[in-house]
């Protein structure tokens, strides 16, 4: 009987301490955060993302990340639903229009209160300020993710173009079109986006904007400029430079295999392509480069940003892990050469980078040109609760220019018509 | 000894009512509810009471009539088609049997076996302009002279899509009548034969009477799920170019989803059930008809 007592003892003793030790100083105090995320619902970023995370939980013990994927598409959707239900995640991946509509539901945390005047000074000019939304900061840059018009110099070359000297004009760019469709019939000549839809607009927006328009202002979409683009773009399709309808996505595969010979995509081809083809940077540079828009009529070329945000919402319970997380994600150099530069192929949103493999992996052509002369051109987006209205209609007259004969007026008016004055 | 005519067993029903008006019932209150209100997700202030606001917003709205329009042609060009080409394949393969046969049986039924999403994407890869096989083959075969962007042209990007739908659909006409083919009593065909009756004769006269009431039922059945179609469109066309392809589905995805616009969502959901509403009596009454001659 004695003997059974001290071994029940000795059993409860051996609990208490494995509770104590298992469960103790450390579940106590851990918080899980849940961040959603369409970089672990990818291939191409999954990898990246979690061994970033993974990194983040061993040097923060006290917090857990509970990554929700979700599609890239299905984000402002969710997101808004779940909002509505309050029921929203701590943190979220978001891009485009989709952080500031979600802004305009008021369920965001403004994080001005987190990032001060000495922090945000650390940031790339122009990182943050299109972010901010009246006094509020909506959100974290967490990457930069620019366009320019990338070239193929050996299809230049084969239409006895100068691959050191890509056009500079829109006018120059309808001379190199020419040429090359003439020297080689079959390739794309210029890639860019014509689907319906958001992110398209945002693609079309820049060279709207080098024609001198602007839709969205009072009687802008059917203005003089607006009809210009459009002539452009039906001229452009008739003569067989472009391939309407598909996604941007789509023509990287082709510029790789020197099917395409202009790109409008952003700053992550370079990553796309070498390994695609399984190029050298050294080769990638001596068959690939890239400008920035060449200007059109209205004298200017623009470029837009396709990055990510990160954002915090209002209803979190641990905002301030929230913010360590985002702040890790965003400027820890590990984080950014594992996943911003290594997966995403992006820029990261800090003005520098002390740990030299690292600056080393920034220092390139390619991010130089984006660096120095595309992302001052970033043109403002309109975004807002009417933009997914506006890419809507804009873009369905941007397919109907490019794939039908209605006259360009005509389907002017009737962008106008329908986004109203 | 209890009857199923005691009234208590009535009420066993209950709880199995009480589920169907939770999952059918309060999601279409709903919608007939918002509709008569301005409301946005994105707006945290109370939906608006607008009374009729969004149907006459929607009268004047020439995408509601363009997407209507789209969604008629859709469905009825699917169905009819779908329906003779099933129907003309079942009755040619009726009387062949054999390995041989069973395999085409088995080839023409799979089409039915792939989802949707993947039928999509496969057409949308046939039907590219560069590349794609369909164009491949019409140029070998000279029938064009240049590649067609098959869906991005407005005059035929709706005809591209119907014809993979067609591709999709056939199978299930197929089985349809295969199924009510092998039900018709062999007593009336042997009668048919020694009657003398010829094949057109048979067909018309004993076979297509046979086949009325399963054609009207997978009829409807089809003009509902081709009604509801979404994600064909949306994969090959996302409702593009212009709105050339853009059904009620897409249109009020568009609005729900992407605008945030759920009052002239609802308003636009409740005009399509009410389509439906109509169609599906048109059908009930056909069979009814039918059943009292």
């Amino acid at each position: 009987m004695g003997k059974r007592m001290d071994f029940r003892k000795r059993l409860a003793s051996a609990a208490m301490v494995a509770f104590v030790g298992l469960s103790g100083p450390v579940h106590a105090e851990q918080v899980t955060l849940t961040f959603a995320n369409w970089a672990t619902a990818e291939g191409a970023t999954r990898d990246g993302m979690e061994k970033v995370i993974s990194a983040f939980e061993a040097e923060n013990p006290d917090i857990k990340i509970e990554s929700e994927s979700i599609a890239f598409a299905e984000m402002a959707r969710q997101l808004v639903l779940r909002l509505r239900s309050g029921n929203p995640p701590d943190i979220a991946q978001v891009a485009g229009n989709d952080t500031f509509a979600l802004a305009l539901t008021k369920g965001l945390e403004p994080l001005q209160g987190y990032a001060d005047a000495e922090f945000l000074g650390t940031l790339t000019p122009g990182a943050y300020e299109p972010l901010m939304m009246g006094e509020d900061l909506i959100a974290f840059p967490w990457n930069q993710a620019p366009a320019g018009l990338w070239y193929n110099k050996k299809l230049m070359a084969d239409a006895g173009l100068d691959p050191e000297n890509p056009p500079k004009t829109i006018d120059e760019l309808n001379s190199a079109m020419a040429a090359i469709k003439e020297a080689n019939p079959q390739v794309i000549v210029l890639g860019i986006d014509t689907t319906n839809r958001a992110f398209a607009l945002q693609s079309n927006w820049p060279w709207i904007r080098a024609f001198g328009a602007d839709p969205v202002a009072e009687g802008g979409a059917e203005g003089d400029e607006m009809q210009a683009y459009l002539g452009w773009l039906r001229d452009i399709s008739e003569k067989g430079y472009v391939d309407p309808g598909r996604k941007i996505g789509e023509f990287r595969p082709l510029f790789a295999q020197d099917q395409v010979a202009f790109l409008w995509d952003q700053v992550l081809v370079q990553g796309v392509i070498q390994s695609t083809n399984g190029m050298s940077a050294e080769e990638f540079n001596q068959n690939y480069g890239v400008i920035p828009m060449p200007t059109g009529p209205g004298g200017k070329g623009y470029s837009f940003d396709g990055g990510h945000q990160l954002v915090m919402f209002g209803d979190s319970e641990h905002k301030e892990a929230a913010w360590k997380f985002m702040e890790y994600l965003g400027t820890n150099e590990a984080a950014i050469r594992t996943y911003t530069i290594e997966t995403n192929r992006s820029i990261p949103p800090v003005k520098s980078i002390e740990d030299p493999a690292v600056a080393e992996l920034l220092d390139t052509p390619v991010i130089e040109t984006f660096k120095n002369d595309i992302i001052p051109t970033i043109s403002p987006m309109p975004f807002g609760p009417e933009f997914a209205e506006y890419a809507t209609v804009i873009m369905a007259g941007i397919q109907e220019a490019v794939t039908s004969d209605r006259p360009v007026a005509d389907i002017a008016a009737e962008i106008q018509n329908q986004i109203g004055n | 000894m209890l009857s199923l005519s005691k009234p208590f067993l009535h009420w066993m029903v209950l709880p199995t009512l009480l589920v169907l008006l939770a999952i059918i019932g309060y999601p279409v209150v709903s919608t007939v509810y918002l509709s008569f209100f301005g409301y946005n997700l994105l707006d945290f202030t109370p939906p608006e009471y607008l009374g009729l606001g969004n149907f006459k917003d929607m009268a004047n709205d020439r995408i509601f009539w363009i997407s209507l329009k789209n969604t008629l042609y859709y469905t009825g060009g699917t169905v009819l088609v779908s329906m003779l080409i099933g129907t003309a394949v079942a009755l040619l393969l009726e009387n062949l049997k054999g390995p041989v046969w069973s395999c085409v049986r088995a080839f023409v039924v799979s089409p039915w076996a792939v989802p949707f999403v993947v039928v999509a994407f496969l057409f949308r890869f046939m039907y590219m302009q560069n590349g794609g096989i369909v164009n491949d083959i019409l140029l070998d075969l000279g029938v064009i002279t240049n590649p067609v962007s098959w869906l991005n042209r407005a005059d035929i990007s709706l005809g591209a899509i119907i014809v993979a739908n067609i591709w999709a659909t056939t199978p299930f006409f197929f089985l349809l009548v295969s199924s009510a083919l092998s039900g018709i009593p062999d007593a009336v065909l042997e009668s048919a034969r020694v009657d003398r009756a010829g094949l057109w004769s048979t067909i018309f006269h004993i076979k297509l009477p046979f086949l009325r009431n399963p054609l009207v039922v997978g009829s409807l059945l089809m003009v509902i799920s081709n009604f509801n179609d979404f994600a064909k469109v949306w994969v090959m066309t996302q409702g593009g170019p212009g709105y050339a392809t853009t059904t009620l589905v897409v249109y009020v995805y568009r609005m729900a989803f992407e605008r945030f616009e759920i009052g002239y969502a609802s308003a636009l959901g409740l005009i399509w059930l009410l389509l439906l509403l109509l169609v599906s009596v048109f059908y009930i009454r056909l069979l009814w008809n039918r059943q009292n001659d």
